[in-house]
């Protein structure tokens, strides 16, 4: 039942077990593991490309410490990028939503990036404070600025994905509330409103993935400039 | 590998196939390795309206033949609906725009996503065929050389001989200057010898020829040289007498 639009974002419990486990683990039940086999079916061969094809692109222009890094950020994109293409599902739950949730992903991560760039080379992460070519006035000003940016990234990487993914579902479940009580009245409306509802859940499938990319791309960042 | 009490069991697990194949086989149970694998099925289970298998319909052929399961799922819909066991709300409606979205996207992607997956496995293939074709024709091509060797073998009787006549007449050749160069070389001392003897004779005629003239002129007595002289004075007087004669007559 329906009390409120933000009840789709409670933590299912069902008889009182929560389910937020199981949609947590939900994804790993679609990722086969690579077999043994020399050559394997399709999805498998899609999969090893795409992780191939994904982690190359993500970790081309960066050092080989970097590169330590690949697998959890490989791994992090495909948790997020099927978290939130499950969500898109009717009567799912997506964890991504959760403000707890991303932010138990972002703040350690990024947290991660700023001690490895501290500990191996405290004065290049500290020089990163400040611009080169600041006028001399500016500086000041500009290295208190910059480390609040610093400070404000994990906020940012853990509500920028939980404000998308709540947005889209939101404008998802009005919209489809929308269509629905006009079909029983004004059945054009309903059409129109359909096909917005149409073009809104494309666009929310592309946002579902471009976030998770998002996400994986500004911590790859935050490594390599720390590295 | 199988026991027989597993082969018979995988008998009658046909719509699961080679699922059961796979799943069947113990993990590390002996020491035996899981090679040779048995292959996988080459295409997957067939599927009516991309989600349900055709075994289903296949079980309910006999007893309701065609339209059975679609009479099935109807009725099943409906039921749900009428009894808003189901109840329509806006995830309806999400549900069916998702639905469209997806149906249409597997129509359209789903034979080229598959013919990209078969690519890439082809190219994995290919290039093991080519290093095995490469294998093959090098190993062929060593063959092909070592026939040649062998023929080569076989000439080689011939080879030694013709070497051996170039030798022997080499051997001649040698011979027959040594033999010349003796030959000249006794001959020269040959010549020196007849040389030698000649100059000898000559020497002794010479020193002969010398004695006799001396021993002549020393034997002429002077008287006898007076009177041969005034014999040829004489003869010429008279020889100038007749001679003037044959000048004035």
């Amino acid at each position: 039942m329906m009390v409120n639009s933000f009840s789709q974002f409670e933590s299912p419990v069902f008889l009182t077990i929560p389910l937020i486990q199981l949609a947590l683990i939900l994804p790993w039940a679609f990722y086969p593991s690579p077999s043994p086999r020399w050559l394997s079916n399709r999805t498998l061969t899609l999969q090893n490309w795409f992780i191939g094809r994904f982690a190359k692109q993500l970790l081309a222009s960066s050092t080989p410490k970097v590169h330590l890094w690949a697998t959890l950020l490989v791994s992090l994109m495909l948790y997020i990028i099927s978290l939130n293409l499950l969500g898109m599902l009717p009567y799912t739950f997506t964890p991504t939503t959760q403000l707890s949730m991303n932010m138990g992903l972002a703040v350690p991560l990024w947290l991660a990036t700023v001690l490895v760039g501290f500990r191996n080379q405290p004065t290049l992460s500290l020089a990163h404070l400040l611009p080169e070519g600041t006028p001399t006035l500016l500086v000041p000003v500009l290295i208190i600025i910059e480390t609040i940016s610093l400070l404000i990234r994990r906020f940012a990487l853990g509500v920028r994905l939980t404000a998308n993914l709540t947005a889209g579902h939101l404008l998802i479940q009005l919209i489809a509330t929308a269509t629905l009580a006009f079909m029983s009245i004004m059945p054009a409306n309903a059409t129109l409103t359909s096909i917005l509802l149409l073009l809104l859940t494309l666009l929310e499938i592309a946002v579902a993935m471009i976030q998770a990319y998002v996400f994986v791309l500004l911590l790859s960042l935050y490594l390599q400039e720390n590295s | 590998m199988f026991s027989i009490q597993q082969a018979s069991a995988l008998k009658g697990g046909s719509p699961l196939g080679a699922g059961l194949v796979q799943a069947s086989r113990s993990l590390h149970t002996s020491s035996q390795s899981l090679a040779p694998v048995p292959p996988l099925p080459e295409k997957g289970g067939k599927v009516r309206h991309g989600l349900i298998p055709e075994e289903f319909f296949q079980l309910l052929y006999p007893k309701t033949g065609v339209t059975g399961p679609y009479m099935l799922g109807t009725g099943l819909i409906l039921y749900m609906l009428s009894k808003e066991i189901y109840v329509i709300n806006h995830e309806t409606i999400a549900a069916l725009t998702i639905g469209a979205i997806a149906v249409y996207g597997i129509k359209k992607f789903g034979p080229d996503v598959a013919a990209f997956a078969d690519k890439l496995n082809e190219e994995k293939v290919a290039q093991f065929q080519e290093v095995k074709d490469h294998a093959m024709s090098s190993l062929v091509q060593a063959i092909e050389n070592e026939k040649k060797e062998q023929w080569r073998v076989d000439g080689r009787s011939m080879l030694f001989d013709a070497k051996r006549n170039n030798v022997a007449m080499m051997l001649e050749t040698n011979y027959r200057e040594r033999l010349h160069m003796v030959t000249n070389e006794v001959k020269r001392r040959l010549d020196y010898q007849i040389a030698l003897q000649n100059l000898h004779r000559r020497m002794e005629l010479e020193h002969m020829v010398n004695w006799v003239e001396k021993s002549v002129i020393s034997s002429i007595s002077p008287q006898q040289e007076k009177e041969s002289i005034a014999k040829c004075i004489t003869d010429l007087k008279a020889l100038a007498k007749t001679t003037q004669a044959k000048a004035t007559a």
